[in-house]
């Protein structure tokens, strides 16, 4: 993971600033920095989003292919994720320094999504057990400034929402083999509802309290963390425990009351922002990679 | 400004793929319109009229354009090619829609634009800032493409009101679509459908009778009774065939019997491989030469081929009682192993419609506007047109294009597209056959001329570069009288050790036909030069073919040398090919090539070098025949015409020389010998020819008929075949011989152009040689024109270049020129035929000796031994009784009342040209003897004419 040196002078500050609720860059302990979003970034996807944390900085394209259902769930499509770490975030990912993390992070967005409620994966079935869509869901890490997680998650659901997946027809013949059908019309297509899909959030346990959205400077003040997936509604999905140090249940209990509330706010702000954007329709300028 | 176009595809794995394409939107794309200060200078080439004056319409006095929809483009084609038509915009989406759909239309098309007199001119809409539209949501791409032609519409009005405050240019939309029209109207487009103003031209009211009608109302009016059932869609199809329910195949209707067709399966399944098909409604609507699906029929339903010959003659409309009842007179027991797969089509899959050439059979209600057409090509159906000057195309050759074919209507739907002229003038009915079997004849455009070398031409340093100087050699050419395109000489000398030089030299045509350029791809285009009775169609400008590549003698040609040393018994000992420059010392016909030989007080140079070369001409041919090559017949006619009026007044049939097959000795050998040296230097890359053996089936019919005069035919080698004809002589019917060749004749593959690459096979059957190619006449056929390229580079005498050695784009030629040359050999026959038609016109009624050749149910085919000419004796007419008649198919034989026919059996028939029925002027032959009351005809007192004259066109060995 991506670190800076701290002296321990600077840590006894920032530790002493988060006691005081008031944190280097002048936010309390349960704000979030400003995030920026902006989807359908890459033309070539079903579905892209871009997020920025900060100085965090996240691309997650989803890209709908056809595929063969799972055993298990002949009825369902499923999600497959895949997270790079690109060297331009920091030199330690440079060759293969990046997969321990990347594989990390995929790890994770497969628990958080390892429920019925996250994704209704029945939508992606075309016909049991032959054909689903396979939603490969691609991160790319553009840069590194703390709150790695929170950020991909915000992406992935961004993604997820602007993701679009074309509408297909099953033909079926009289000797039962059947052949797919792509409607002709690009604006055809399913859309996925993204209700229920959680986004993390990471509580940095610093002293005795703990903040949401850490800095890379907060972090490295941090000897444990929480990850925490939450759904708009405040139901949690996943937690899970990041970093060397201990955490005593009661501040654990305490951290989960904190991300239901801060997971509402973020869902609602993301859920509002996300419409807004899309109520632009096609003429909306694209801000991209040079804005 | 960019633009990103997306949209997905299917990929042939089965997958979804979304493609993004960048688009470019510009805003110096000019409107065309010349004058137009608004766009200056953007445009370039044939441009609109800043004032059209004409056409002049009732509907909008006012001068105008047009801009027409996709399929106005697309069915009303005819319309839009006519002179009258001028000042047309067509946009950019209109014509990809159109090259998408039928790239015939497509080609016609990008031929009208380039006349600069059309006016027409295509607008990039697509590409223009102010008139690209984007899909949008619940529009599907036709819809949006509607749009994109409307946006652009009222662009076009809004930028011509810009041009001038007091311009009163207009552009006018044409669409049959009644909601576009309507959109366009309420966007304030002057719309009109194509009719309407075709109509409103009052100048010009033949053009309503090119108008293809579509019109659905048009059809109710019709007999609401539906002959047909529906063709399935294509989604449906295509499933079927890939499940295997439904097959896929090209419709070949029968030339014989209009009640029947055979489809020829795709695909390499080896069993049922042609599905045949009866009755109309099972060939539902398929025209030949459509790709169709048709689906097999449960075996208890299959049929045999039935041997009736039957014609499409009933006048009234929509009899399908009497159809009904034909059908039955087909279905007749058959043994067993005689029936075939049998199918019904299904659908089509593609329509492969072209205009049609024929005649119109004037309706007999009189006043009435609608008629039936009769193609010239019997397998097409009658077609149905509307038309007001019936009158005046009564007894004219007309070309008729079919628009469609409900399921209620019998005939299909059509319209007229150009009157030829009358029928049986010379030139109407040359350019209708040249028409029908699709022979590129028009004259060479100045792109095509350009390539010419300049004149005076002379023999140049450069030109001599790789080239040996032969002038010193005795060389002469020997031809038909007449020729003009000498392609060929020969010399033959003694050298000092005793041996024989032989020189074959072929004009170096290659040398002028550079590759790639406009003169090259018009010769690969036409591929072979056409003879006809009294033209010829050339592959090459005459510049080239008369004169600089034709060897003519005491002039320099330049050419292609392939020179043997030989020992006394024609023995090869050294091959040499060289580029070279040659001094004809005589140009000689046959006959003079023969006097020269058999006169002994001849002892000139040219004389020698003759014996000499018929002396191994000889010994070639012997061996070629131990070998197991084929003499084979046929019946060739030649006609003597008048020198003024071009009107044949005799015909003889081909004398044949020692000389004649002296150079085709010769011709053989070095065509031999230069396949031999390409495929070895390109073995993957030689075109080459081939002559399939026939699988024995072919056969069949030649040994039965042989059996039935107690012969023997063996077919199992060339070379058993070849004796066993030696051997089949009858003393008491010399011309038996003659008669089983002909037979062989038919049993014959056709020879084929192919790459060395693609095929593995090799052998020429007739020749019964290894290998063999084309190398001998280059000035008429562009096989020969390769042949020459590639032995060029073999020997380091030219350079190469890509296409000659991409053995696809090679495969590619072949297949063209072997097409070329099927068709030229059919327009070679029909314009004999049709000059027979004039001889027998001229002469009247004749009776003459014949022999059968084939027998069939109802009928038998003979062959006029005198004229070479082929006819049919039909035993069923229409008026008359219908005699007894019992067909054997074992012997074969047709028994009728009491007289049994045979193959071979001599009968005495009556010619004469039936112009009873303009539609068809044929020769109708009827039986005289043996006679057979009621049948034959008593013989009249005819004396037999004297025939002889030259022959007058050159063709030769096309083996």
């Amino acid at each position: 993971m991506a670190s800076v040196a701290l002296s321990e002078a600077e840590k006894v500050y920032i530790m002493h600033g988060v006691q005081e609720d008031l944190r280097v860059d002048g936010r309390g302990c349960e704000d979030y920095r400003c995030v920026e979003v902006e989807t359908d970034v890459v033309s070539n996807t079903s579905g892209s989003a871009r997020v920025k944390l900060g100085h965090t900085d996240i691309l997650v394209g989803v890209k709908a292919e056809m595929g063969t259902p799972k055993l298990e769930k002949p009825n369902e499509g499923y999600l497959e994720f895949f997270v790079d770490c690109s060297a331009n975030a920091t030199p330690d990912f440079e060759g293969r320094g990046g997969d321990d993390l990347g594989t990390e992070i995929a790890n994770t967005l497969y628990r958080i999504f390892s429920n019925k409620s996250s994704v209704d994966l029945k939508t992606l079935c075309i016909s049991p057990r032959e054909h689903c869509w396979v939603l490969y869901v691609d991160v790319l890490l553009l840069e590194c400034d703390g709150n790695l997680f929170d950020a991909i998650s915000i992406a992935v659901k961004a993604a997820l929402f602007n993701t679009r997946i074309p509408r297909v027809r099953v033909l079926e013949d009289e000797e039962g083999s059947k052949d797919i059908e792509l409607s002709d019309d690009p604006y055809d297509c399913i859309r996925l509802s993204v209700e229920n899909v959680p986004c993390i959030v990471t509580l940095c346990k610093i002293g005795y309290r703990h903040v949401v959205d850490a800095t890379l400077q907060e972090e490295a003040c941090s000897l444990a963390s929480l990850l925490v997936s939450v759904t708009s509604k405040g139901a949690v999905t996943c937690l899970r425990k990041v970093g060397k140090g201990s955490l005593d249940p009661e501040s654990i209990f305490e951290m989960m009351e904190t991300s239901k509330r801060v997971g509402k706010v973020l869902h609602a702000s993301l859920q509002n922002i996300l419409h807004k954007e899309e109520s632009l329709g096609p003429k909306r300028q694209k801000v991209g990679f040079l804005g | 400004m960019l633009k990103s176009k997306t949209f997905l595809k299917k990929t042939r794995a089965g997958g979804v793929m979304k493609i993004v394409r960048e688009h470019y939107l510009r805003d110096d794309i000019g409107c065309g319109a010349a004058g137009c200060t608004a766009c200056g200078g953007a445009h370039e080439g044939p441009a609109l009229e800043p004032q059209p004056q004409d056409p002049a319409s009732s509907l909008c006095p006012q001068p105008h354009y047009l801009l027409p929809d996709t399929n106005v483009l697309l069915h009303q084609i005819d319309v839009l090619e006519d002179p009258a038509i001028r000042n047309v915009i067509v946009l950019q989406t209109v014509l990809q829609e159109v090259r998408n759909r039928s790239a015939p239309v497509y080609k016609r098309i990008r031929d009208v634009t380039n006349n600069q007199e059309k006016h027409f001119y295509t607008f990039t809409n697509e590409h223009h800032r102010e008139t690209y539209v984007e899909q949008e949501q619940g529009e599907n791409a036709n819809d949006r493409n509607d749009r994109a032609i409307r946006v652009a519409a009222k662009w076009y009005n809004e930028h011509l009101k810009k041009m001038s405050a007091d311009n009163q240019l207009q552009v006018i939309f044409i669409t049959n679509d009644r909601k576009n029209k309507e959109k366009a109207v309420e966007e304030g487009i002057p719309a009109f459908t194509c009719e309407e103003y075709v109509k409103s031209l009052t100048a010009n009211p033949e053009l309503i009778d090119r108008l293809a009608c579509l019109s659905e109302e048009g059809n109710e009016i019709e007999s609401g009774k539906i002959i047909f059932s529906e063709h399935l869609p294509l989604s449906k199809l295509q499933q079927g065939i890939k499940s295997g329910t439904y097959l896929q195949g090209t419709f070949r209707a029968s030339r014989e019997n209009y009640l029947e067709a055979t489809v020829w399966i795709h695909g390499d399944n080896e069993e049922n491989k042609e599905i045949i098909l009866q009755g109309l409604k099972h060939l539902n609507r398929a025209v030949h030469e459509d790709i169709v699906a048709v689906e097999l029929l449960p075996k208890s339903q299959w049929v045999a081929p039935s041997s009736v010959v039957l014609h499409d003659e009933g006048q009234n409309e929509d009899d399908v009682e009497k159809e009904e009842e034909r059908e039955q007179m087909l279905k007749t027991a058959v043994s067993e192993k005689m029936l075939k797969p049998t199918g019904r089509v299904v659908g089509i899959i593609k329509r492969n419609w072209r205009p049609y050439c024929g005649m119109l059979s004037k309706s007999d209600i009189k006043e009435s506007r609608r008629h039936l057409f009769t193609p010239a090509d019997k397998r097409i159906p009658r077609i149905r047109i509307e038309t007001r000057q019936a009158s005046t195309l009564e007894g004219r050759r007309i070309i008729v294009a079919i628009d469609g074919w409900p399921r209620n209507s019998r005939y299909p739907n059509g319209h007229f597209v150009k009157n030829l002229g009358d029928v049986g003038e010379k030139e109407t009915e040359t350019e209708v056959l040249l028409l029908e079997h699709d022979v590129p004849h028009q004259p060479f455009s100045q792109a095509v001329l350009s390539f010419l070398p300049k004149m005076p031409w002379s023999i140049t340093e450069k030109d001599m570069k790789n080239r040996e100087d032969l002038r010193h050699l005795c060389i002469c050419s020997v031809d038909p009288p007449g020729c003009t395109d000498i392609d060929d000489a020969l010399h033959c000398r003694e050298l000092e050790n005793g041996n024989l030089e032989v020189g074959v030299h072929i004009a170096d045509v290659s040398h002028f036909i550079r590759p790639g350029n406009a003169l090259d791809q018009e010769s690969a285009r036409r591929g072979t030069t056409v003879y006809l009775c009294e033209k010829r169609i050339d592959m090459v400008p005459e510049l080239l073919s008369s004169n600089l590549c034709s060897l003519k003698c005491d002039v320099d040609r330049l050419a292609f040398s392939c020179i043997w040393e030989m020992n006394h018994s024609a023995e090869i000992l050294k091959t040499k090919f060289t580029k070279s420059v040659i001094n004809s010392k005589a140009s000689l016909t046959y006959a003079e090539a023969q006097l020269r030989i058999d006169s002994a007080n001849m002892r000139d140079d040219i004389t020698t070098s003759l014996r000499g070369l018929n002396k191994l001409a000889k010994i070639l041919k012997k061996k070629r025949i131990e070998k197991g090559a084929l003499t084979l017949s046929s019946p060739e006619v030649r006609f003597h015409m008048d020198s003024e009026t071009h009107d044949p007044i005799d015909l003889q049939t081909k004398e044949l020389r020692e000389t004649n097959s002296m150079v085709e000795e010769f011709m053989l050998l070095a065509n031999i010998s230069v396949a031999k040296k390409i495929h070895e230097e390109f073995s993957e890359h030689a075109l080459l020819r081939k002559h399939p053996a026939p699988p024995p089936s072919n056969y069949e019919i030649l040994v039965k008929a042989a059996k039935s005069r107690n012969l023997e035919i063996k077919t199992d080698t060339a070379k058993s075949l070849a004796e066993s004809l030696d051997r089949a002589e009858s003393p008491t019917f010399p011309y038996l011989n003659t008669l089983l060749r002909i037979l062989a004749t038919r049993c014959m593959m056709q020879a084929v152009y192919f790459c060395s690459g693609m095929d593995n096979d090799f052998h020429h059957y007739g020749l019964a040689s290894p290998i063999y190619t084309h190398f001998t006449s280059p000035i008429r056929r562009y096989a020969d024109v390769i042949v020459h390229r590639l032995l060029a580079v073999a020997i380091g005498a030219d350079c190469t270049y890509p296409e000659l050695t991409d053995k696809h784009k090679l495969a590619d030629i072949c297949k063209n020129l072997n097409y070329r040359h099927k068709m030229a050999q059919y327009a070679q026959r029909a314009s004999v035929a049709f000059h027979t038609q004039l001889f027998f016109k001229s002469k009247g009624i004749v009776s003459e000796e014949a022999y059968i050749l084939f027998v069939r149910k109802n009928a038998i085919v003979v062959l006029i031994p005198k004229y070479g000419l082929e006819g049919t004796v039909f035993f069923e007419e229409k008026d008359k009784p219908n005699p007894r008649l019992i067909y054997d198919d074992e012997i074969p034989s047709l028994k009728i009342e009491d007289t049994v026919f045979h193959v071979f059996d001599k009968v005495k028939v009556k010619i004469m040209l039936d112009s009873s029925n303009l539609q068809h002027q044929k020769i109708r032959m009827s039986l005289v003897e043996p006679q057979i009351p009621g049948i034959s005809i008593p013989p009249d007192n005819i004396s037999n004419m004297n025939l002889n004259g030259p022959e007058k066109k050159k063709m030769k060995f096309e083996k």
